[in-house]
């Protein structure tokens, strides 16, 4: 059975497609789709983006507006797929099990954000996926001018918008 | 390795250094508290801490406050930060304590420095202690890779843009600090994955400071770094009581043992 692959068509740039790994990040992947198949990420933003660490998105439209997500699930940081560049990964707070809707894909090697230990500050960021096409489109990402909307830091000025997120 | 274009880190070689006490036996550290009204477990359990540790002197080193939006949110004796002010008085009486500014709560003032009791603390602040000199900061002027965020950290610095942003009526300031807030019923905080600091950056700092242990919070990643051999970057933990399992470690410094990571309430 081949993993599930999502494109996320990108206002003005093209798609980026992306593989799940359903063997090793079954509920990261499931919880994805879910997003992804009832339309949560249609006409979201990339929200933070900071050149030679990671871009994040999933979780915002344009404006800021936050939008509401489905229960937090399980941190599948353990199933040893390593956050390096191209890979997608879950974004959640502090707690090790609080990631919803928000995502990112890592745009440099970021091995500080790997699974050490089952504890709070050892867990990581559970990686799930990675971009299989449409490199040079996160490559465009990382590099658009950013600043501070409100009280958020590192913001695209111009909105980098996720017009539709489909399941292939 | 920062980018050509990044702003100059502050002087390494111009962190202050603070006397202490000769007589001073422990010291505590803890940061990233975020403390906000909607989040009264983790208040309750700072406040136990502060009123119970028999440390000489407890270092609040940033991000205390989840956002300050103001001085003047003191002016009201029943907010939310007046009381934490007014607890933390009571306890300077009788406990050195240190408040250092972090990326959330750089807007704190005069007027929270006097209400509060607190010694302010520079970022980076330099102490010597039982023959070993330590370099304290929040952390996120080293973050070098965040360009935007350090170009905006020091614009955020300037008596100009903070001027400014104050000039804004205070009812305007609070919708824009609860426009950060995650609406998730779950909880209150952002889910944000934070850059690492800057390894050779680090260096810089504490050689500058001729320091061997950094000691700092910011990115919610509790570990020990060797930077090098005999230098050390330890980070400390966030506070969430409403976390599961429920996150409160103090970094405690005495002369006897040296540097211990201390779970709350364990640590009392």
């Amino acid at each position: 059975m081949s993993n599930p692959q999502v494109e996320l068509h990108i206002a003005g740039q093209g798609v980026i497609t992306i593989e799940l790994d359903a063997e090793k990040a079954p509920k990261s992947t499931e919880n994805f789709l879910a997003y992804v198949n009832n339309g949560h990420y249609n006409n979201t933003i990339f929200h933070r983006v900071i050149p030679g660490f990671m871009i994040q998105g999933g979780g915002f439209e344009p404006g800021m507006k936050q939008k509401d997500t489905l229960a937090p699930i399980e941190n599948e940081a353990k199933n040893g797929l390593k956050n390096t560049k191209y890979t997608l990964a879950m974004a959640r707070t502090s707690d090790p099990h609080s990631a919803s809707s928000q995502f990112f894909i890592n745009v440099a090697d970021n091995g500080f954000l790997n699974h050490t230990a089952p504890s709070a500050q050892g867990w990581g960021y559970a990686v799930f996926g990675k971009v299989v096409k449409g490199e040079e489109i996160v490559d465009a990402i990382k590099g658009v001018k950013t600043g501070r909307k409100g009280f958020h830091d590192d913001v695209p000025v111009a909105d980098v918008v996720i017009e539709k997120a489909v399941a292939l | 390795m920062p980018p050509p274009d990044a702003p100059a880190l502050p002087a390494a070689a111009a962190a202050q250094v603070l006397p202490l006490p000769a007589d001073w036996q422990c010291l505590e550290f803890i940061s990233d508290l975020h403390l906000q009204a909607d989040a009264p477990h983790t208040a309750q359990a700072w406040l136990d801490y502060l009123t119970q540790t028999r440390a000489d002197a407890v270092f609040m080193l940033g991000d205390l406050f989840e956002v300050w939006i103001g001085d003047d949110v003191l002016d009201d004796p029943q907010s939310f930060e007046a009381q934490c002010c007014a607890r933390m008085h009571a306890i300077a009486a009788h406990r050195a304590l240190f408040f250092m500014q972090g990326n959330r709560d750089f807007l704190t003032g005069a007027k929270f420095a006097e209400r509060s009791g607190c010694t302010w603390l520079p970022d980076p602040t330099c102490f010597e202690f039982a023959g070993q000199r330590y370099l304290l900061s929040h952390g996120d002027a080293l973050c070098l890779d965040d360009t935007d965020y350090q170009r905006f950290r020091a614009l955020a610095r300037t008596a100009a843009w903070q001027q400014a942003f104050l000039q804004q009526p205070l009812e305007t300031r609070r919708a824009q600090a609860r426009g950060m807030r995650e609406q998730s019923s779950s909880h209150q905080r952002t889910a944000l994955v934070y850059a690492e600091l800057d390894s050779q950056a680090s260096l810089d700092w504490l050689q500058a400071a001729r320091a061997t242990t950094l000691i700092h919070g910011h990115t919610h990643r509790p570990a020990d770094h060797e930077l090098a051999p005999g230098m050390r970057r330890i980070v400390l933990s966030d506070w969430d009581l409403d976390a599961t399992p429920p996150r409160a470690e103090v970094l405690r410094l005495t002369r006897a043992q040296g540097l211990q990571r201390l779970r709350w309430p364990d640590a009392a």
